[in-house]
């Protein structure tokens, strides 16, 4: 469904990816670990178009990305969770809700409604509550609630456990399973490597810029490697 | 602590002009005022009115409007025409508040240099009218649409820029724009302005007199009300506001940053393209010193005191910045002080401006 071969990416001189290829078939959950400044989030900034890459391509359902800006990305079905939540702090839950639908246009905006509240049942309780004013669990909801709007075929999450306490990532962790069991492709990127692994169907080892190992997520979780290098084994 | 200290600062403010004997009972006078304020919060009036009102809120607006509506199409007939006159000056303001309104209020730009566009609206007014002799109302969807013209050809490059720098950008374009018109000499007359504009008229009678022009004022900023009312509920506005509360999140949404800031550059700009054509038809001549930096900085303290984002509060905020100096007029040297020391309270008691946090916007449910 997405196909990464050989990009690269770079800050002017920095280069932070250098040639990676990753592969995410549909329906599956797909993760990227590693560590800080390893290029996780530049890997998805490149997919979601915010950066350009300098040599490399990326396909969606066989499709090149190449030259289609951002806002066109999101209308084709690739949608970002950005890192840090970013809710629109100053419009109620649901008017952050609403805004998700902007480029779907209000498509199946009432059954994707019911979707969400369904999901994550908090957020029907705090509609009218000011966005700001969420915890920060209750935010990540409702920025995954959000990108849910905008009928995604591929999710695109960036960290969604940064900063929340351990009953909320594994509430967290747990909803991400059901939106995929519900046929959404997701690619997660995480730090917390250990629940990332036992959630994923197949996983991607990311450092410094390049991929060091991939396989599927029960592979990954026994490498030796890997459970030295982030599992703290 | 607070009421001591606002008290304070008011009375060191006067004590260059009156003296230690006039600070001093101008200290003790806000001092009362302000406790007598902070008493009637402490036995909770303030709470029991305010409980009185919200539920009522609605049947208040909808007897509200058509009052203000009813007095404002009466104010002619009945005021001098030194009033109306001020009122016209409301008028105009209040166009300029709200374009600057869409820009920094809706999506969050802060525009510094919008007497700029106000300028190039009156400018396009008085040489069409002046040198090719074309009348008002061809004139203005052409100075309406000029000024909208270069706030999107400003916006292109300078939206690279964010915030503060940003800023910095629309400040510089505002003093080139009041240098060219004051140096252009063949063109503009320089420092001298362009005198002998036609005033409007519609069906053979002239619209110059003071009254008659007052309606065309209320008819045109009744039209910015409704059509800017129209935009921010629909899904530009929408955009514009997903863009000032966060704009990686906004592009992260479909939205289309650029474009629909480049739209709010164009569609403030445009108003305020007509407000500089009521300009210079009114006063029949234009001159480079009434499109000063002075002159943004007042738009922007109208909507900054109105409430950031609030139509209504864009109305207020220019309707007090006119009429208060000229209330004050009576005590002539004094009356930027006081202007000054009502504007610090009122940050003070209401940081986010006279109508702030009251949300205009309207959602689908």
């Amino acid at each position: 469904m997405l196909k990464l071969t050989s990009v690269h990416t770079s800050y002017d001189h920095i280069k932070a990816l250098k040639g990676i290829d990753i592969e995410v078939d549909k329906g599956e959950i797909a993760c990227l670990i590693g560590s800080n400044g390893a290029g996780k989030t530049t890997t998805l900034l490149t997919i979601s178009g915010i950066l350009k890459p300098d040599s490399g391509e990326i396909t969606f359902e066989g499709e090149p990305l190449k030259n289609i800006s951002p806002h066109n990305i999101v209308n084709k079905g690739i949608c970002q969770v950005p890192e840090g939540r970013r809710v629109f702090p100053r419009l109620t839950v649901l008017e952050n809700i609403e805004m998700g639908a902007f480029g779907a246009k209000g498509k199946n905006f009432h059954r994707n409604l019911e979707k969400i509240f369904l999901l994550f049942p908090i957020l029907k309780e705090r509609k009218n509550q000011m966005g700001g004013t969420l915890s920060g669990g209750e935010q990540q909801m409702l920025a995954i609630g959000r990108a849910l709007m905008a009928n995604p075929k591929l999710l695109l999450l960036d960290e969604p456990s940064l900063g929340l306490a351990p009953i909320m990532v594994s509430k967290i962790f747990k909803t991400i399973k059901e939106i995929n069991e519900e046929g959404v492709t997701i690619l997660l990127v995480e730090q917390n490597a250990k629940a990332a692994l036992r959630l994923s169907h197949c996983g991607y080892v990311l450092e410094n810029g390049t991929i060091k190992l991939h396989g599927s997520g029960e592979e990954l979780l026994h490498n030796e490697d890997v459970k030295k290098a982030y599992l703290g084994e | 602590m607070k009421p001591i200290l606002i008290s304070l600062f008011a009375a060191i403010l006067f004590l260059p002009f009156k003296g230690l004997k006039a600070a001093g009972i101008m200290f003790i006078s806000i001092l009362i005022l302000l406790s007598a304020v902070s008493i009637l919060k402490k036995t909770k009036v303030i709470d029991a009115i305010k409980a009185i009102r919200i539920p009522e809120a609605g049947r208040f607006k909808a007897f509200l409007i058509p009052a203000l509506l009813i007095s404002f199409l009466a104010f002619p007939l009945m005021l001098k025409d030194y009033y109306i006159d001020v009122l016209i000056m409301s008028g105009i303001y209040t166009l300029l508040a709200l374009g600057l309104n869409i820009i920094v209020g809706f999506t969050g730009l802060l525009n510094l240099g919008f007497a700029a566009f106000y300028a190039i609206g009156a400018y396009t007014y008085a040489l069409l009218n002046t040198k090719l002799g074309l009348g008002f109302w061809t004139s203005l969807p052409i100075s309406a649409g000029f000024a909208a013209l270069a706030g999107l050809l400003l916006a292109i490059p300078a939206l690279r820029l964010r915030g503060d720098y940003l800023a910095i950008v629309t400040l510089g374009f505002g003093e080139i724009v009041r240098l060219v018109l004051n140096n252009w000499d063949s063109l503009t007359n320089g420092p001298n302005g362009i005198t002998g504009i036609a005033p409007p008229s519609l069906f053979g009678v002239s619209l110059g007199k003071l009254n008659l022009y007052y309606y065309l004022v209320f008819l045109l900023v009744l039209l910015a009300v409704i059509i800017i009312r129209r935009v921010e509920s629909s899904r530009i506005g929408r955009a514009w506001i997903a863009i000032k509360e966060n704009e990686i999140a906004a592009s992260s949404m479909g939205i289309n940053t650029t474009k629909y800031k480049l739209y709010a550059f164009a569609f403030g700009t445009f108003w305020a393209g007509v407000a500089g054509i009521l300009f210079s038809a009114k006063m029949q001549f234009v001159s480079p010193e009434s499109f000063t930096f002075m002159e943004s900085i007042l738009i922007l303290s109208m909507i900054i005191l109105g409430g950031l984002g609030n139509i209504y509060g864009a109305i207020i905020g220019a309707f007090i910045l006119v009429l208060l100096p000229e209330v004050l007029r009576e005590v002539q040297l004094y009356r930027m002080l006081i202007l000054g020391i009502g504007l610090v309270l009122l940050m003070v008691f209401r940081p986010h401006g006279i109508l702030g946090g009251v949300k205009g916007v309207h959602f689908r449910s």
